[in-house]
């Protein structure tokens, strides 16, 4: 029904008011309704229906094979030229959507339960597990794709790895590293960390040394730049233990980084009312207010937005958890971000998806074109970072920091990480509990997390998903 | 040295004059000062009401950087007004005509078809004594006081199941429906449709539908453009329902793309100057149809009004 | 009103005869009995398919979960009955209890502060002291014409500092103003559907405000009442229905703020998913997958809406009888 009622702002005729009569007919109506309502539930809820299992078989020879990619890239078009030029066989159309958590995973969703959408969508890694749980991925390896996932990079093979079988292409990632200007730091006689024990020590004698500069900034509203962290002092935050799903928010790895940050944030070293890449943000890191940020190596192309950083800033390896002997299971980086291309199980040409994708991400060609028209993150093959990031950069004081920090960074990557299929909920849950801890609702971020931490599993208990918490 | 009126509209009373001691100059320059004074608030309101229009007219002119660049209430130095608009219009294969068209598809061809449909059970619900008459009343009044956003999402649900959603029926269907409609036609059908020409106009031998066709909708008419006029409006406005059904942006009625071409404004600045002038297109019209089509509102307001 | 008894036909194409024949009358009545069904098939039709099917298949929503096995529920989903399960989760969530809270608030504040302005507007126009009031009303109905979205659209550019004059001009005189923050944006709401609806407001009373007879002005004349004793003791009271109506209808349009809030996401980070009831509804549906709690705040939001409906309009019929 159109929205002829809404805004209605003041229609003059009055409807009478109903009579006591037609009450009771309409309530008679209703209650016959209701008889009806078993046969509409029974209609079924979207994204429950279970996707095929049998493989679909390639496009007949000769036809021309047109796929759909929706993603949020700029400039897609322009890779998928590429192939177009060389495949003629199978011509995609680049669709542009908003960014995932700005509406796009909203469109396609929707279109996936609508039964039509694209063929191939831009789905974040976070996210993969909750397209699965609608049953809106098509399984890779029926077509082929163990063969191939060996070329990627080993942690974001895991990552598109669930429940043993393979849903979507790496797209991109972001190996973490520590962004900083060394004239900041300079200023206070320090090095870029090694370890965060280090780290907090750089943030206390930058902001002792002025009080209106900061290390960094907490941004409460985004935490999966702290799961990055906990990720990389050896967290598993989503566990898959058979059929169940155990969550465990407050082990030992996550206790540290919750540690590290509360007395950051106890001691005033963090801002915490300027997000990365706001307006603000970008002003305070372009006059030295902002010294570093921990964050995915594409936030290189963010940072040349500042004004005024040309030489200022390089990179460093991220700071480790070295110096704590009881986080056994840390590595050396984590990745904050990363998508996939991921195959919708309404698409009805798999093969010739999966082809064009793969190209997409490991042949070189495909990955300069991304690098070059698109600007994604970290190259996904494990032997090819594009031969663009191979140069130094001007911006980064001529420092190769593709080739000295990202790359060693993307080899030590956790293997075992798995999202769940309520991330993008467990995020949110995430950020209010880190909102109330800033404003005082509670006294550390532990707190705040042990608090999350029920919230989470019910959630997936929402989803009718067996689970339990850890402790 | 009398007060100025408001000129009488429809046989409307006049407001009330000031006539004191007409003689009185001081009375003179109270009732001067008071229009001043009333003029002067008014004014001021009206710039408040017409600031965005302007601005839009203004803003249309200019390029990414003078927008940002120049002073928002007067032109930039260099106007590409003409430039801008053949953006509008070829941007992406003439994406932007296609939304007109599809809004007008929508808007039009729905509200005809919705206003014809509502004129027909509102002059059976008038006319006719049948068994089931208040149920139907019942429900058409439920349908009037539930909004239609409640709907949308379940109909989105439902139509996907029927492999409806995402395509213009998805759209359009909904559209044809008018709950408000029904209600205002039997008002009107009892109040201008004399039971008197209906027996004639059987007694003459015509059919049922005849009637209704030949006979009442011509008495029905003025109220027709009120109901189809409103039902054009909240289709066109109606973002919620094409939100929810649509995916494919080739199906989009205009103010989805525009909503669309204004979230890409921070990854390409093209876009600011896309959206500004695509606003002015999709507004120029539709400020002057609600201008020449204002007395249908308030006529069909008054009546109304008046007959509660 | 049955006008079968009464019709006296001789074999016309419908097929109708005499009244002295029984049988022939009950074919008349045929012809009529099917009449009016045959009218509202197509409205009625497209009823149940628009409306009704919805609203019981939203209803039936509400009253299931989905239980999956596996991880991913790649062993099979079950459909079942879930009770008030669904309604109590909706209940329970604090943004979704925040959302109906401000639309609330929304409402009380920014339909009071329009039906007055639009109130005295009015006044104004129909007064004796406004020149000009067919320019001026023109213009103050003008906003209705654009669409809620575009009008979004084109405010939300003049929120932006950089593109926006009004907010160049208040900080030259030194007013820094922020009208996206988090504290600021309901109200930047609030002021596009002001700046919309008022003058359609204003035409309702203006409309009803020219029906007030002539004779009612003269005998106040007579008594000596100055404008303002005329606006306050005989405009204003005789107005009282079309005020109360606008109210009403605007308040329960408030309860259904969307599309607003919705286009100023994509610039005001401060407008969450669950800002306004219709928007949790969506985002429930569409960003968490969770259609069974979706229908249930359909469902709630629609019975509120229908409920404030009714209310209201009882009250206002029996305060005028």
């Amino acid at each position: 029904m159109p929205d002829t009622w809404t805004p209605a702002r003041g229609r003059p005729a009055t409807p009478p008011p109903p009579s006591r009569r037609q009450l009771l007919r309409a309530a008679g109506a209703g209650l016959a309704g209701l008889g009806a309502l078993g046969a509409t539930a029974a209609c079924g809820t979207p994204g429950t229906a279970p996707a095929t299992t049998r493989p679909l078989p390639a496009a007949p020879a000769g036809e021309v094979v047109r796929l759909q990619y929706w993603a949020w890239l700029k400039d897609l078009q322009q890779v998928c030229d590429v192939w177009n030029a060389k495949n003629p066989g199978v011509q995609v159309e680049a669709v542009w959507i908003p960014g995932g958590n700005s509406g796009g995973y909203q469109k396609i969703f929707s279109a996936l339960a609508a039964g039509s959408g694209p063929d191939i969508a831009q789905i974040e890694v976070r996210t993969l597990p909750s397209y699965l749980l609608q049953n809106g991925l098509a399984d890779l390896g029926q077509y082929g794709f163990e063969d191939v996932i060996g070329s990627y990079d080993a942690g974001l093979a895991s990552q598109v790895r669930l429940d043993g079988k393979l849903w979507g292409v790496p797209q991109d990632s972001g190996p973490i590293g520590f962004f900083y200007r060394p004239e900041s730091l300079d200023a206070v006689g320090a090095q870029p960390p090694a370890t965060w024990e280090e780290w907090l020590e750089v943030a206390r004698a930058v902001h002792a040394n002025d009080p209106g500069h900061w290390i960094d900034s907490f941004n409460a509203g985004d935490p999966t730049t702290f799961i990055s962290i906990a990720t990389q002092a050896g967290a598993t935050w989503f566990r898959p233990e058979g059929e169940e799903w155990v969550i465990d928010m407050t082990d030992d790895a996550t206790t540290a980084v919750a540690r590290l940050f509360d007395t950051a944030l106890d001691e005033g070293l963090l801002n915490t009312a300027l997000p990365p890449f706001s307006v603000g943000w970008f002003a305070a890191a372009g006059n030295g207010a902002i010294a570093s940020l921990v964050s995915g190596s594409w936030a290189d192309a963010l940072i040349e937005g500042t004004t005024g950083g040309e030489g200022q800033w390089r990179v460093a390896p991220v700071p480790t958890w070295a110096s704590d002997p009881a986080l056994s299971s840390a590595v050396g980086s984590s990745y904050l971000g990363g998508s996939t291309a991921a195959i919708t199980s309404t698409c009805p040409y798999p093969r010739e998806a999966l082809a064009f994708a793969t190209w997409m991400t490991t042949d070189p060609e495909g990955i300069d074109a991304m690098i070059r028209y698109s600007g994604i993150g970290w190259s996904p093959a494990s032997d090819y970072i594009g031969a663009a990031r191979q140069e130094p950069s001007a911006f980064f004081s001529d420092q190769p920091y593709n080739t000295e920090v990202f790359q060693p960074a993307a080899q030590q990557q956790r293997t075992d990480w798995t999202w769940s299929p309520v991330t993008l909920q467990a995020i949110n849950i995430v950020a209010d509990a880190f909102r109330a801890r800033l404003t005082g609702g509670y006294r550390t971020c532990l707190d705040a997390l042990a608090a999350a931490q029920p919230q989470v599993v019910a959630a997936h208990r929402d989803k009718g998903l067996a689970v339990r918490a850890a402790s | 040295m009398s007060a100025t009126t408001t000129a009488p509209q429809q046989g409307a009373p006049q407001a009330p004059r000031q006539d004191r001691a007409p003689s009185s100059s001081e009375g003179a320059r109270r009732r001067r000062g008071t229009t001043v004074l009333v003029t002067a608030v008014l004014a001021v309101v009206t710039a408040y009401f017409l600031l965005p229009v302007y601005w839009v007219v203004v803003a249309a002119t200019k390029s990414t950087q003078d927008l940002f660049g120049t002073n928002g209430f007067w032109f930039s130095s260099s106007p590409q007004l003409l430039s801008n608009l053949s953006a509008v219009f070829t941007y992406d294969g003439g994406i932007f005509v296609r939304w007109l068209l599809n809004s007008l598809l929508y808007a039009g061809l729905g509200a005809v078809l919705a206003t014809y449909f509502a004129a027909a059970a509102g002059y059976a619900l008038a006319k006719y004594e049948f068994r089931g008459r208040g149920l139907v009343q019942a429900l058409v009044l439920g349908g009037v006081l539930v909004p239609g956003t409640a709907t949308a999402l379940p109909l989105f649900l439902l139509f996907s199941q029927m492999g409806l959603a995402n395509t213009y029926w998805g759209v359009l269907v909904p559209s044809l429906v008018s709950p408000f409609g029904v209600f205002l036609c039997q008002v009107y059908a009892r109040a201008t449709v004399p039971d008197s020409m209906v027996e004639a106009a059987r007694l003459d031998g015509a059919g049922e539908l005849r009637i209704f066709h030949v006979f009442a909708l011509r008495a029905l008419a003025p109220a027709l453009v009120t109901v189809l006029l409103f039902q054009v409006v909240g289709i066109w406005n109606n973002y919620f329902l094409p939100l929810v059904m649509l995916a494919d942006q080739q199906l989009y009625p205009v103010t989805l793309g525009l909503t669309a071409w204004r979230s890409q404004v921070d990854r390409l600045p093209e876009f600011y100057q896309l959206t500004t002038a695509g606003v002015l297109v999709s507004v120029i019209p539709l400020a002057v149809a609600m201008l020449v089509l204002q007395r249908f509102w308030r006529g069909g307001l008054t009546e109304g009004a008046v007959k509660d | 009103m049955s006008t079968a008894a009464g019709s006296r036909q001789l074999g016309d194409r419908a097929g109708r005869t005499t009244a002295a024949a029984p049988p022939a009358r009950r074919r008349a009545g045929g012809a009529q009995r099917r009449a009016p069904w045959l009218l509202m098939a197509p409205f009625l039709l497209l009823f149940l398919l628009t409306f009704i099917a919805p609203v019981l298949y939203a209803v039936g929503q509400s009253f299931t979960r989905v239980t999956r096995a596996g991880l991913f529920g790649q062993e099979g989903t079950t459909s079942g009955f879930a009770g008030l399960e669904n309604y109590s989760r909706a209940l329970s969530d604090g943004g979704f209890l925040a959302s109906v809270g401000r639309v609330l608030l929304f409402g009380v504040v920014q339909v009071t502060v329009m039906i007055v302005v639009a109130t005295v507007l009015a006044l104004l126009l129909e007064s004796a002291s406004a020149k000009w009031p067919g320019f001026f009303r023109t213009a103050y109905f003008l906003p209705y014409g654009i669409p809620g979205v575009i009008a979004t659209i084109l405010w939300s550019f003049l929120y932006v500092p950089g593109i926006s004059p009004v907010l160049g001009l208040l900080g030259a005189v030194g007013v820094d103003l922020d009208p996206l923050a988090p504290s600021t944006v309901l109200w930047s709401i609030a002021n596009i559907v002001t700046w919309a609806y008022t003058g359609y407001n204003m035409l309702i009373i203006v409309a009803q405000l020219k029906s007030i007879p002539k004779e009612l002005y003269e005998a106040a004349r007579v008594d000596g009442a100055g404008p303002l004793r005329i606006a306050t003791s005989l405009q204003l009271p005789l107005v009282r229905p079309a005020l109360v109506l606008a109210t009403v209808f605007s308040i329960i349009g408030t309860l259904q703020l969307f599309a607003e809030p919705q286009v100023l996401q994509s610039v005001a980070p401060a407008v969450s998913n669950d800002y306004t009831p219709n928007l949790a509804a969506y985002n429930s549906a569409f960003n968490y997958n969770d259609y069974g709690v979706a229908s249930a705040q359909a469902v709630l939001i629609a019975l509120a809406a229908f409920v404030l409906s009714a209310v209201f309009l009882g009250l206002t019929n029996r305060g005028r009888r």
